[in-house]
């Protein structure tokens, strides 16, 4: 088996020991749990309108997903433009 | 040489802010007669306030809620309905919604400015948490101290008063909504949750609980309506190839993907998003509290909230309103952003390898705010310990019966069992390599 493989499976036992601790701590006291506002407050939107155009190809990288992904992210916030009106 | 002083000069009459005055002067009051005062000034004085919607109880004024049938002020809150119910004459009303009364619910497509409720009205700084009425009864004086109590019984005459009067200093809302959870379903729900967290809990926890303890408190909350636009920009990833490379175990995957700029706008409008108006609770830093166990209960069915009566509160605690509408428009900004995140998700599902928004704005159109108290039942526990400790609550929430809370842990036992289960991965990975 190669070196990464034996890597990945020795920490099998630190990963489910931190998991369980997490999973359960969580159940308990809540800390992550608040008023999810985006799905249960009555919102009326109108078409979503936009633009997109290609700037720019990536060949050959090894990440599954666009670096600093945050489409599900809706409550981080990004650099806020001031608007004019 | 004499040394005889000049007489002081008279005190000025014994009336304004702070004095022993029976009865606090009723908003819109004024000490001198305007009309003796010049046109300009009595101009000023009288003009109305800057109050978009009125939802002052002129009726209730006098601080004596009475029964439309008989007089009578021995109002209480009919337990799991919306109704008052009168204990001389057993007569039952109902009080009027104020989405209806107020045109709450409608018109948020042509929302503009910022349009505030008489009762969300900026707090004065010099108001007064104490409250004393004259008994229009026996004349007696009745005191009332709003940061946690709307009714009080003159003790003299049994007669019943509330505050019922927008006074300035946010105790009083504009809407109420009703309790419909009893307290024998709120004790099972709380019974219910805790019953699912027994084996980590904290002894200490499982020895003292009592669910028959909890209470039932009115929450100061502000119910926003708002319009907006919102503009987002980034970059989104298409996969166009993907492959491997390598053999046996040096097998790699690789990707290869278009880049774009992507940009998005979207125009909404929110009804009844609601936000804590007490500083304390506004506070989710789930490190020193469990403020966030209240606000995960929102939302409330605050469409059926009734106009201000404070017989409503009677027998239950209230905690005082201490934010303005400017303290809380960051906090709404903050949450429409996320809205509007939210609404353009489905829009950029094309970029199967995600989006990096990189930039954000919004342009609040108009907004609507409503203060109310909502309700909810509260358990809490104290755990000792560094920095005062932590309250930890359960809650309930008064109208659906959303429970959620916050159960404090036995951290010996929740390590010991996170390592026996890690031990016995780890045996297995072992041998797995052994083998």
């Amino acid at each position: 088996m190669s070196d990464d493989g034996s890597l990945a499976l020795l920490l099998l036992g630190p990963a489910g020991a931190t998991g369980l601790y997490w999973m359960l701590y969580r159940h308990y006291r809540n800390t992550d749990k608040s008023h999810a506002f985006e799905h249960e407050t009555a919102v009326e939107a109108k078409p979503v309108t936009g633009s997109e155009h290609k700037v720019d190809e990536v060949k050959g990288t090894r990440e599954s997903s666009i670096r600093g992904n945050n489409v599900r992210a809706y409550r981080q916030r990004v650099q806020r433009q001031q608007d004019d009106s | 040489m004499s040394n005889a002083k000049p007489p002081p000069p008279p005190l000025p009459p014994v009336s304004g802010p702070g004095s022993p005055r029976d009865v606090p002067p009723l908003p819109g009051q004024f000490p001198i007669d305007p009309a003796t005062l010049p046109k300009p000034i009595r101009d000023e004085l009288t003009a109305p306030d800057p109050v978009a919607i009125d939802t002052s109880a002129k009726e209730l004024k006098d601080g004596a809620n009475h029964c439309p049938k008989c007089g009578a002020t021995d109002i209480r809150h009919k337990h799991g309905s919306d109704l008052l119910v009168c204990l001389y004459c057993r007569n039952e009303w109902q009080g009027a919604r104020v989405e209806e009364e107020f045109g709450l619910g409608t018109g948020l497509d042509e929302l503009s400015g910022t349009i505030i409720a008489s009762g969300a009205k900026d707090i004065a700084a010099d108001s007064a948490h104490l409250m004393s009425f004259k008994c229009s009864g026996c004349g007696a004086e009745v005191t009332v101290n709003t940061e946690s109590q709307m009714t009080a019984r003159c003790h003299w005459c049994r007669h019943v008063f509330g505050v019922n009067e927008q006074v300035a200093n946010g105790a009083v809302p504009d809407a109420v909504l009703p309790f419909h959870i009893k307290k024998d379903d709120a004790i099972a729900r709380i019974r219910q949750f805790v019953d699912k967290r027994q084996m980590f809990a904290l002894k200490e926890f499982k020895e003292q609980f009592t669910p028959e303890n909890v209470s039932a408190v009115y929450l100061p909350y502000m119910i926003v309506d708002g319009r907006a636009s919102a503009d987002v920009a980034g970059q989104g990833e298409i996969e166009t190839a993907r492959y491997t490379r390598g053999s046996g175990n040096d097998k790699k995957t690789y990707y290869d993907a278009d880049v774009y700029a992507v940009q998005r706008h979207v125009d909404f409008t929110v009804d009844d998003l609601p936000l804590e108006s007490s500083s304390e609770r506004g506070n989710h830093d789930t490190s020193v509290n469990t403020n966030n166990i209240i606000n995960t209960i929102l939302p409330f069915d605050t469409k059926n909230a009734v106009k201000w009566n404070a017989s409503y509160l009677h027998g239950v605690s209230s905690e005082k309103r201490d934010r303005d509408v400017a303290h809380l428009k960051p906090r709404l900004e903050d949450q429409l952003l996320s809205i509007a995140r939210h609404q353009v998700l489905e829009s950029v599902s094309r970029y199967d390898r995600g989006v990096r928004w990189e930039q954000e704005s919004l342009d609040v159109h108009g907004t609507r705010w409503v203060s109310m108290y909502l309700p909810v039942w509260l358990y809490s526990y104290h755990q000792p310990g560094k920095n005062g400790g932590m309250l930890h609550y359960i809650a309930v929430n008064g109208r659906t019966g959303e429970t959620m809370g916050s159960v404090p842990v036995q951290h010996w036992k929740l390590i010991l069992a996170a390592l026996t289960v890690g031990t016995i991965l780890e045996g297995i990975a072992l041998w797995i390599l052994a083998n």
